[in-house]
């Protein structure tokens, strides 16, 4: 089911149509991680090149969609994308069932976990290789996704999340999430949370970076 | 949205009671609460399909207890 919208693109702030596709099933992540793959490797030539040393490299670039798709074959999996002139921009996997809240006041009930939410390799922007990204907002645009998808299901907007390093302050300054501290069984991400009032907040803010 | 279809479900008065209780504790309707149970029994079916055990783990006394789950 596809669902239009606009995204704007950065370097000349023009809006331009764009697509939600919900439902995603495994063939679409597959075709995602095809086109997406020669953008990883572009990344990766550059920033040898430029000699930005390893940590500095975007952590999600050894992210492989095609190895997650089978996820999809789970009812609690959802997946949803967005599209722009064609071409897959973003993506995002949440679980419903295997995940609930931690914060004391929420403690036990259900919510929208966020397994992985990227953008395209050309949309992330990498200050050593002065990339800015194509285009403004679709992480924003996903993760409100998946608070919308926790109101559906009737969670009232809880959505759990581990962070990668590089994404901690978007979900902590940007969407304003609980930041509950590293976890130690998930590689000491660090792992972030949404109260039904902060989640509430961020739609009624427009949810936008 | 994918087409539902709709089921009658029996349950004993222990089973009612049991539902309603996770409702108000879950916060989630009945309907609501019976498809993530449904959710949880699949994912965990598949990894124990797997090969994988699911395992409790008591925090407090560290212990841990393999669940049986058929």
């Amino acid at each position: 089911m596809d669902r239009p919208f606009e995204v704007q693109r950065r370097h000349d702030l023009e809006w331009v149509p764009a697509v939600m596709r919900v439902g995603l099933g495994e063939q679409d992540l597959e075709e995602i991680e095809r086109s997406w793959r020669g953008g990883r490797q572009i990344l990766r030539n550059a920033l040898r090149a430029a000699n930005v040393p390893r940590d500095k490299w975007p952590q999600s670039l050894h992210w492989n969609w095609e190895h997650k798709s089978s996820d999809l074959q789970l009812l609690e999996t959802h997946a949803c994308g967005i599209r722009i002139e064609g071409r897959w921009e973003a993506v995002v996997m949440t679980k419903v069932a295997s995940y609930t809240a931690r914060l004391a006041e929420q403690q036990g009930k259900p919510l929208v976990y966020v397994d992985y939410l990227e953008v395209a390799p050309w949309n992330w922007r990498i200050h050593e290789l002065a990339q800015q990204g194509e285009y403004r907002g679709l992480g924003s645009v996903l993760f409100r996704e998946a608070v919308q998808l926790s109101k559906d299901e009737q969670f009232h907007g809880r959505v759990g999340l581990h962070a990668l390093a590089q994404a901690e302050s978007f979900y902590r300054d940007v969407c304003g999430m609980t930041d509950l501290g590293p976890d130690g069984a998930k590689q000491n991400l660090r792992y972030f949370e949404f109260l039904p009032s902060q989640a509430d907040s961020y739609l009624k803010d427009g949810g936008e970076s | 949205m994918a087409d539902k279809r709709t089921m009658t479900l029996n349950l004993t008065d222990a089973e009612m009671a049991a539902l309603e209780q996770l409702c108000e504790r879950k916060e989630l309707t009945k309907t609501a609460l019976i498809r993530q149970a449904l959710r949880l029994y699949q994912a965990i079916d598949v990894r124990l399909a797997a090969g994988e055990r699911l395992v409790f783990e008591d925090l407090r006394g560290k212990k841990k207890s393999e669940v049986m789950v058929l």
